[in-house]
This record gives C-alpha cells, sequence and structure tokens, in this order.
C-alpha cells in the first residue's frame, strides 16, 4: 500500500505543482496591462531608462568649462580591458611648482563593457556613466572619444 | 440562420444539375481540395500568429506589431520571405526522399482533415470508422518525420527524428486509450454518432471524473505526439539545432512548419469533438429552454471556439513548462500516463455497462 | 473504363512498382520507403473495396507499426549511407527461379478459378459485428485464436523485458 499511496501523491504534487506555474503565466496573460517592453523607438521622447542603466563614461563639465579630474589615472588602472588612456601634463603652479594635470582622457567606446570599475575607483568624482545608448556610427574611430573639453581645466579645490 | 449545411447541399445540387455526374464529382473533389488547402493557408497564418501573441502576452512582452493593423500582416509577411528564399539540399543528402518528407507530412496532415466534422453534416467524408482513421492516418506522419531525419545526411537531424519517432509511437498509446474511453461511452467510431451522443451534454460532463482524467491524458499525449514544448525534445534548440528540420531551408521547411501547425489544429479539433461535443451546442440534459437558446449559436462557430480553446490550452502548455529529459519523458509516459489510462478505461467501461453516466 | 478501374490500375501500379523498387533498391533505407508505398498501396485497395476497417487496421499495423520498426532497426544497425553488396550471380538466378515459380503457381490458381460476378452493392462491415465476432466462442468465432495471439504477445513483452532487465549488481 505504500508503493500507491506514493504514487497517488506523486501525481497529485506534480499535477499541483503545473497548475501553479499556469497560473502564474494565466495571471501574466490577462494583465497584459503590466507590459515592461518599451516600444522604442516610438516612444523616444518619453522613454524612461532604469536609473542604473549604464550608457557611456562621461566626464561632466560645469558652465565655466571646469572638470574634477586631476589625472591620477586610478580609472586607467582600474580598467580590465584598456578602455582608457590617460595623457598627462605638467603645468606649473602659482607658486612655481611643477604639477601633473590632465591632458586628454582618451576614451575608446568601442572597447568599453560598461562594468562601472573606473567610477569607483575615481577619488575625485570626475566621471559619471551616462545613460545615451545610441552609440552606431558609420567608421569605427568615430568610437574614440575625447571626455575633456577643448581648453579646459581642473576644478578650483579639487585634489 | 447561417449554416454551412445549407451552402453546401446548395452546391452540390447545384452541380449535380448543371453537369453530369462524373464533373460534378470532379467538380466536388476540386472544391474540396481547394477548401482544404486554403483552410491549411490560413491556419498557418493565424496560429503562427495567435501563437507569438499568446507568447507575447505571457512573458509581458507585446508581441509582433509592426506590419500590418497591430502586427497582424507579420505571418504574411514571413511566409512570403520563405517563399522567396533558396531550398538547399545538402551535399550527400538522399535527394528524392529529402524532397518526398515534407510532402508525407504534409499529405498525412491532409488526410487528417477529412473526417472531422466542422458543423451539423459539413464533413468531407463521413467514415463509419472515424477515430480508428485517424489514428492510422496519424502514423504516418512519423514515416516523414524519419524521412526527414536521415535523407538530410545530419546527426542532429537523425537524433531528431529518431526521438520524435519514439515519443510519437509510445505516446500514441495513452491517446488512444483516452479516445477509446470516448468510444466506449458512446458506442461508436463514427465521429457523427460520437457528435449525436452528445446532444444532452459532452462527455467531459457526463461521463465524470473519469471523462475528465482521459481528457488530461488525451490533451497532454496529443501536446507530446505533435512534438510541442514541454515535449519538443524532437528539435530541442539547445541540443539538436532544430531536429529533424534542420537542413531544410525556404518552402520545404515552411511545409513542415505549416503541417505542425496544422496538425495542432487537427488534434484539437478531435479532441473538440470527443470530449466537448464538436459542433454541438452547450446543452444540459432536459433544459430544452436553455438548450433552444444555445441553438442559435451556430455549430461551426462552438466548433471553432472549442477547437481554438483547446489550443490556447497547448499554448499555455508551451510557454509555461520546461522541456522534459528523455528518461522524464519515457517514465511519465510509462509509469504514469498508461497504468492510470488503462484503470481509467476499465472505470469508464465499468461505467458504461452499468449506465451511471448521464 | 469507368472511375474504379482507374483507380484500381492506379493502385495496383503503385503496389507492384513499390514491391519491385523495395527489392531492387541499393540503399537499405528506401527498400523501406518503397515498401511502405506498396503497403500503403494495398490499404488503398482496401479503401476501393469499401473495406475501411481493414484499410484502416492496414495502415496501423503495417506503416505505423512494423515500416517504423523497421526503419528503426535500420537506424540503429546500419551504416546510414553505404550501399548494399551486390548480390552473387548464383543467388540473383535462385531468387529469380523462386519468384518465377510463385508467380506462375499464383497465376495459375487465378485463371482456373471461376470469378463470378456478383452485381450487389459492396456489403459495408460494421465494427460491432467485427468485435462480437472476434470475442465470440460459438460458430465463426474467433476467441480462441485471439486469446492465443494475446497469450503469444504477452510472452514476447515478459521477453523483452526479461532482455532489458538489469542484473542485481551489475548496475
Amino acid at each position: 500500500m505504500g508503493f500507491l499511496k506514493n504514487y497517488i501523491k506523486t501525481v497529485y504534487e506534480a499535477v499541483s505543482s503545473l497548475l501553479k506555474g499556469m497560473k502564474r503565466t494565466g495571471y501574466y496573460f490577462t494583465h497584459h496591462k503590466e507590459i515592461i517592453t518599451q516600444s522604442y523607438p516610438d516612444n523616444k521622447d518619453t522613454m524612461i531608462l532604469p536609473e542604473r542603466f549604464r550608457g557611456e563614461v562621461v566626464m561632466p563639465h560645469t558652465d565655466s568649462n571646469e572638470h574634477r579630474c586631476t589625472g591620477c589615472t586610478a580609472c586607467e588602472l582600474a580598467c580590465p580591458n584598456g578602455t582608457i588612456k590617460i595623457i598627462t601634463k605638467f603645468e606649473m603652479t602659482p607658486e612655481g611648482k611643477k604639477k601633473k594635470a590632465l591632458d586628454t582622457f582618451v576614451y575608446h567606446l568601442e572597447l568599453c563593457t560598461m562594468c562601472n570599475l573606473c567610477i569607483e575607483a575615481c577619488p575625485t568624482n570626475a566621471i559619471k556613466m551616462a545613460q545615451n545608448f545610441e552609440h552606431s556610427v558609420y567608421d569605427r574611430s568615430q568610437l574614440t572619444k575625447t571626455l575633456n573639453k577643448e581648453g579646459s581645466k581642473l576644478m578650483e579645490g579639487v585634489e | 440562420m447561417f449554416s454551412l449545411e445549407k451552402i453546401s447541399i446548395g452546391v452540390q445540387t447545384a452541380l449535380n444539375n448543371s453537369l453530369p455526374a462524373f464533373w460534378a464529382l470532379m467538380a466536388q473533389f476540386a472544391i474540396v481540395g481547394v477548401l482544404v488547402i486554403s483552410l491549411f493557408a490560413v491556419l498557418g497564418l493565424v496560429l503562427v500568429f495567435m501563437e507569438r501573441k499568446v507568447s507575447a502576452y505571457m512573458q509581458i512582452r507585446l508581441g509582433p506589431n509592426r506590419v500590418g493593423y497591430k502586427g497582424t500582416a507579420q505571418t504574411l509577411a514571413d511566409t512570403l520571405k520563405l517563399l522567396v528564399k533558396e531550398g538547399l539540399i545538402p551535399d550527400g543528402a538522399d535527394k528524392f526522399l529529402f524532397r518526398l518528407a515534407p510532402y508525407v507530412v504534409m499529405i498525412s496532415a491532409m488526410l487528417l482533415m477529412a473526417p472531422i466534422p466542422f458543423s451539423r453534416n459539413f464533413q468531407i467524408w463521413d467514415i463509419n470508422i472515424g477515430v480508428l482513421y485517424i489514428s492510422a492516418i496519424s502514423s504516418m506522419a512519423v514515416i516523414g518525420i524519419l524521412m526527414a531525419g536521415w535523407s538530410s545526411n545530419n546527426k542532429y537531424s537523425l537524433l531528431g527524428a529518431m526521438r520524435s519517432g519514439a515519443q510519437i509511437v509510445s505516446y500514441e498509446l495513452s491517446a488512444g486509450l483516452s479516445v477509446l474511453s470516448i468510444v466506449i461511452l458512446s458506442g461508436s467510431l463514427q465521429l457523427s454518432e460520437i457528435i449525436q451522443s452528445q446532444e444532452n451534454g459532452w462527455w467531459l460532463f457526463k461521463g465524470h471524473i473519469p471523462a475528465v482524467i482521459a481528457f488530461v491524458i488525451f490533451i497532454i499525449a496529443v501536446t507530446a505526439e505533435t512534438n510541442r514544448a514541454p515535449f519538443d525534445l524532437a528539435e530541442a534548440e539547445s541540443e539538436l539545432t532544430a531536429g529533424f528540420h534542420t537542413e531544410y531551408s525556404g518552402m520545404r521547411f515552411a511545409l513542415f512548419f505549416l503541417a505542425e501547425y496544422a496538425n495542432i489544429f487537427i488534434v484539437c479539433a478531435i479532441g473538440a469533438t470527443l470530449f466537448l461535443g464538436g459542433w454541438m451546442p452547450f446543452h444540459v440534459g432536459s433544459w430544452s429552454a436553455f438548450n433552444q437558446i444555445m441553438d442559435y449559436i451556430p455549430g461551426s462557430i462552438w466548433f471553432f471556439g472549442k477547437t481554438f480553446l483547446l489550443i490556447f490550452v497547448i499554448m499555455w502548455f508551451r510557454w509555461t513548462f520546461p522541456r522534459l529529459r528523455i528518461d522524464q519523458l519515457l517514465n511519465l509516459e510509462w509509469k504514469y500516463l498508461l497504468p492510470i489510462g488503462l484503470i481509467n478505461l476499465l472505470l469508464i467501461t465499468v461505467m458504461a455497462i452499468l449506465g451511471w453516466h448521464f | 473504363m469507368n472511375m474504379e478501374s482507374i483507380v484500381f490500375y492506379m493502385l495496383a501500379f503503385l503496389v507492384l512498382s513499390g514491391g519491385i523498387m523495395a527489392v531492387t533498391a541499393r540503399k537499405i533505407f528506401r527498400s523501406a520507403i518503397y515498401l511502405l508505398f506498396s503497403l500503403v498501396g494495398i490499404a488503398g485497395l482496401y479503401f476501393l473495396l469499401a473495406y475501411e476497417f481493414l484499410a484502416a487496421v492496414q495502415v496501423v499495423v503495417y506503416v505505423g507499426g512494423i515500416v517504423v520498426l523497421i526503419i528503426f532497426s535500420i537506424f540503429l544497425t546500419q551504416a546510414a549511407d553505404s550501399d548494399l553488396p551486390k548480390a552473387l550471380r548464383g543467388r540473383k538466378v535462385f531468387s529469380f527461379l523462386a519468384t518465377a515459380a510463385g508467380f506462375a503457381l499464383v497465376l495459375t490458381q487465378i485463371l482456373r478459378h471461376n470469378f463470378i460476378p456478383s452485381g450487389s452493392e459492396p456489403v459495408s462491415t460494421n465494427v460491432t459485428e467485427i468485435g462480437l465476432r472476434m470475442l465470440s466462442t460459438g460458430e465463426g468465432g474467433y476467441a480462441l485464436p485471439f486469446e492465443v495471439v494475446s497469450v503469444l504477445l504477452l510472452a514476447a513483452m515478459i521477453g523483452c523485458i526479461v532482455i532489458a532487465i538489469k542484473k542485481p549488481g551489475n548496475s
């Protein structure tokens, strides 16, 4: 009898677990107002991306064309696949001392995996992730970007 | 009131009056052929679209929504694509059998259309062994699949074909047993008589719990027989690329695809006919007023409604359950479905002899 | 020539050509498929005789059962794409003689038999009658052969299980 009891129990459990699954998909089927797919590009203007979506690395500049990058190359070292290349230069401070500063922040978008390690490594919060994702271009060389703007300089007080 | 019976009788008398008997018969053959082929074409378009929409909604997606009004022309566009694609034949394939296989599958699907009653007296061939005919012809499709798998000269195709063959042959047993239980209850193999026996209620309700069990076993077995998920081992994408139709492209692939959906329609139509009364409206015993109201809905609408309900259930399975492993598949058949089906058949026989059903 | 004889000759052609191709084909899988055509043609002949039950059983047993079994055993045993070896000359002669003798025997029997055209409508046997006859123990009943066949099948099944069973301690 033990065998028969087990058998019926197995069948009962199998059927009830299958029905549970069907209940879930049936719920989704009847509640299609909850659809999470965005009809891009129809909703291009109203589209809201999730807060943590990572599209590309950018360097914010203030209105007076100042950034926060000290050229410490911590991000370059943190990058796992050589996306970032920082070229530094030496500037004279008013006291007459030589000081290392950023010359060009080269960013290879085609190599970037949006892993966020560079942003975490940055001691001065100079770079951050932007949400722009329409990256397609006709020429690969256009994907190599310079993040610091022409003639920008380090913000006052950032060490 | 709209009725397919009147149309068919009208066409028949018109042909018989205007043509000699032989040519009238030929014209009827031609009309039936055109109707079956166009039904297949429409079914292919509708069912593929339905499947894509159902799957989308079950996965909280939108599904096809670009071509035509809300995406309804999507399958038409896909068909057009398949039509203009090149049909490749792989090197080392058995060319004759490779070309023949899709037609074998397709022809066996078309032959299955013959005994299905779409409405009262609207049936191509009311053969007196309808149910036996269906199980006979449906076993022919296996040959087409095996042929396709072997002639492709591809190990994945061969493996897929063998899995498919083993699966169809073993699940045919359970499907046959549950069909047999309805044959016992109604006392006939003829589909029109089986429907007539459900005049005072469908067998699903008249046959108590054993009929419900038989219905559940039937649905599971035909899902396996049509090689659909969760029983899609034959074409398991992750293991065998596409199973027996890996090497097929263009129109030949489209024929396999169409036959798959036509088979789904056919098995669901048979399930609806046996368990849910086919074109018979929803009748309850002796409530004649209620029955008359139900009769105002034409039989063809009842038939297609029930069939599409069952198709929806089978699609629901597909988009809910994960694929079975081969040992689980065989366990399910030989350890669960077959013994339960046999005991259930015994119960139904006792019930039919003692007259316990309504 | 009426419709019936046209259909008959078409089916006869299918049966005969299928049979001849089945024995002459160089590839074993093709032989199985030609055999299938031949068997389907025979089922068609039964349908032509309005004997639907036998036709359906022919398709179930031969097409759905035996040909599938043959194909499976080909899949599992044969190197799929190699041709069969050419038959020896002596064997060819012998099989030709055997076939010719069989053909002559059947032909003489057919020619000697006096066929009486019945002219009546074809009798349609319904399934109830077949079922009752199958299980009747009276005159012309088939209860005993039916049971003997079931015992035979049971023995075959037990044999299969004995072959397939795992020996204890040999997992």
